[in-house]
């Protein structure tokens, strides 16, 4: 009986010390894991609208330049000079892709794609979130959609380079921006 | 909320992502377990077996509990005890009331609650924010897959034993891994036919 | 009781034979290579290898310390339960303190962190030195396997990383020329040079499979 009961004892002082000890650490950190969380996302949209900030300032200038609407369940972020940016997410090759698309006023014109999470073959499918990849969607055109052809090859205003051997990646990055963009687009003009 | 479909998800975790062969965990078994092809299946369907359960077990347990109190801190530790106890639990049952499954089942389970993929699955299940459906789905073909891995790597060694003569250093571990490379070289080969979310 | 009490106990190290014979009989670099399983993936990258390396010691000198300083108020029943609480408690301490002053490496790590607790290294210490030795040589022995470990880790990615990515901690230092082994990045990769890696060391230490 003595045996049964030191077990119980020793067992209940042990997930007490751990959980408390585990609650202390909960507390101590939780804050600044949410700050984290913000500022992340609260960079990667001043950076899609290409609104210059500095690490320390990052809150105060979004908070200053940046205006957050919902509609339902999207969210879009509008700069001071009507430029809009929203997140876009979907299935990549290897797991889920997302970041951050800003149109200009006109919601035709795309300012900056950013991509803050995926999953890709590391240097090659990974490629897509490069920002030398990335900056030749620069002044391209969504309406009637993105089209991603062959390397080398785009010439519309609507047509961008795929990423040679990395043709998994590129189509479902080309599939996902254009399924987000006609959504997040419905949605802001209904 | 993951809008992935649970079909999917259990043919993704066999084949596209299988927990060995891409994210490479579980090892630990496959270097001590699969020399023999009888030994892996007993393995194999164990782990299942067991997998899906602790797996159906954490995610009520998750997001019913821990999370309404906001005590996600500590669900690394429940997890790894409602495991043991899973296992232990499974032990005894099966030494009470199915005697024959002992030597079939129950000598794998104590092996079974430090394989890191039972584990793993709860983790990733909330990582990735699955429901119960896509969470079930997950972690059966999760382990499915992985039983499948070490299936194939008993197969190969079996036959490798009998006709080829490995270099001294290599043989036991090292030609595991040579093997785990080239397999999981082929299953690189599935990539794209399946998208997760 | 008694009966019962028995069995399990001779269960419980029926159980550790099989983990700790890579520890205490088999040679050293085995039981490394049993416990970087589950961290074969993050070696991609210098960093990464170097962020877990130093978890994992983290991990293993402390529990090991705890489980010594406990050992003999320890009831012999709950001695797992008891492992797994202590292991279970520091890596979370080790995650969240990753994700909050280190936000990028735990991000890239995800949940390979938490996995630390089934390392059969952190169990294998704790059952096969903490538990009878004091805490002081605990925490040293957790200490210099954490080392084993990371030595292994670090090799695998000083290779890995220039190769795969062309980088090493994050900066470039192939040659322009140098196209990328995409496959080291990637799990094959990862296997085969653990094999060779196995491969040299049991030559040169003359340990062989009989």
């Amino acid at each position: 009986m003595k045996n049964v009961l030191r077990v119980i004892i020793f067992v209940l002082v042990m997930g007490t010390v751990s959980g408390g000890l585990l609650l202390g650490v909960n507390a101590f950190t939780a804050s600044l894991i949410a700050k984290n969380d913000e500022l992340k996302l609260k960079s990667s949209v001043l950076d899609a609208l290409e609104i210059s900030y500095d690490k320390n300032s990052v809150i105060k200038i979004f908070d200053a330049q940046v205006k957050t609407i919902n509609k339902g369940i999207y969210t879009y972020y509008t700069a001071l000079d009507g430029s809009t940016a929203f997140e876009f997410r979907g299935p990549g090759l290897w797991g889920p892709i997302s970041g951050i698309l800003s149109l200009e006023k006109d919601l035709k014109t795309i300012r900056k794609i950013k991509i803050t999470y995926q999953e890709e073959t590391p240097g090659l499918g990974s490629r897509i979130a490069d920002r030398d990849y990335l900056k030749q969607f620069k002044n391209k055109e969504v309406l009637p959609k993105l089209v991603f052809v062959p390397e080398g090859r785009s010439q519309q205003k609507y047509e961008v380079d795929t990423i040679t051997g990395a043709t998994g990646s590129s189509r479902a990055l080309e599939k996902l921006l254009n399924d987000n963009l006609q959504r997040y687009l419905s949605a802001l003009k209904g | 909320m993951n809008p992935t479909n649970p079909l999917v998800l259990f043919i993704a975790s066999i084949f596209t992502h299988n927990i060995a062969l891409v994210y490479i965990l579980g090892m630990c078994p496959f270097i001590v377990i699969s020399k023999n092809l009888k030994t892996a299946t007993g393995m194999g369907l164990s782990i299942i077996f067991v997998v899906t359960l602790t797996a159906v077990i954490n995610w009520p347990i998750y997001w019913k509990i821990l999370v309404p109190a906001h005590a996600e801190i500590v669900s690394y530790l429940i997890f790894i005890i409602v495991i043991a106890a899973t296992v232990q639990l499974l032990e005894m049952i099966i030494e009470k009331f199915f005697p024959p499954l002992q030597s079939s089942f129950g000598i794998f389970l104590p092996l079974i609650t430090v394989n890191c993929i039972v584990l793993a699955v709860s983790l990733f299940m909330v990582l990735r924010k699955y429901d119960f459906i896509q969470t079930v789905f997950y972690s059966a073909g999760t382990s499915a897959g992985w039983s499948l891995a070490i299936i194939l790597m008993a197969a190969i060694k079996e036959k490798l034993a009998l006709v080829s003569d490995i270099p001294e250093g290599l043989r036991g571990p090292g030609i595991t891994m040579i093997i785990a490379g080239l397999m999981a070289l082929a299953f690189t080969g599935f990539a794209g036919i399946i998208t997760l979310q | 009781m008694p009966q019962g009490k028995n069995k399990k106990s001779i269960k419980q190290t029926g159980w550790f034979k099989a983990l700790t014979f890579g520890v205490i009989q088999e040679n050293p670099i085995f039981c490394m290579v049993l416990g970087v399983c589950s961290s074969l993936a993050i070696t991609n990258r210098m960093d990464n290898a170097f962020a877990m390396s130093m978890g994992v010691t983290f991990c293993t000198a402390f529990s090991s310390l705890f489980v010594s300083l406990f050992r003999n108020v320890m009831p012999s029943r709950v001695r797992m339960l008891a492992y797994m609480t202590i292991v279970a408690t520091f890596v979370i301490c080790v995650d969240r303190f990753l994700k909050a002053y280190f936000p990028p490496i735990s991000e890239a790590m995800g949940p390979y962190v938490g996995l630390i607790i089934t390392n059969c290294i952190l169990m294998g210490r704790a059952e096969g030195y903490a538990i009878k030795n004091g805490p002081w040589f605990s925490f040293l022995d957790g200490i210099g396997c954490g080392f084993g470990y990371s030595f292994m880790l670090i090799l695998m990615a000083f290779i890995r990383e220039p190769i795969g990515f062309g980088t090493f901690f994050g900066m470039r230092v192939m040659p322009s020329f140098w196209e990328n082994w995409v496959i080291m990045t990637i799990a094959p990769g990862a296997f085969f040079l653990l094999g060779v890696y196995l491969w040299i060391f049991r030559t040169i230490t003359k340990k062989t499979e009989n």
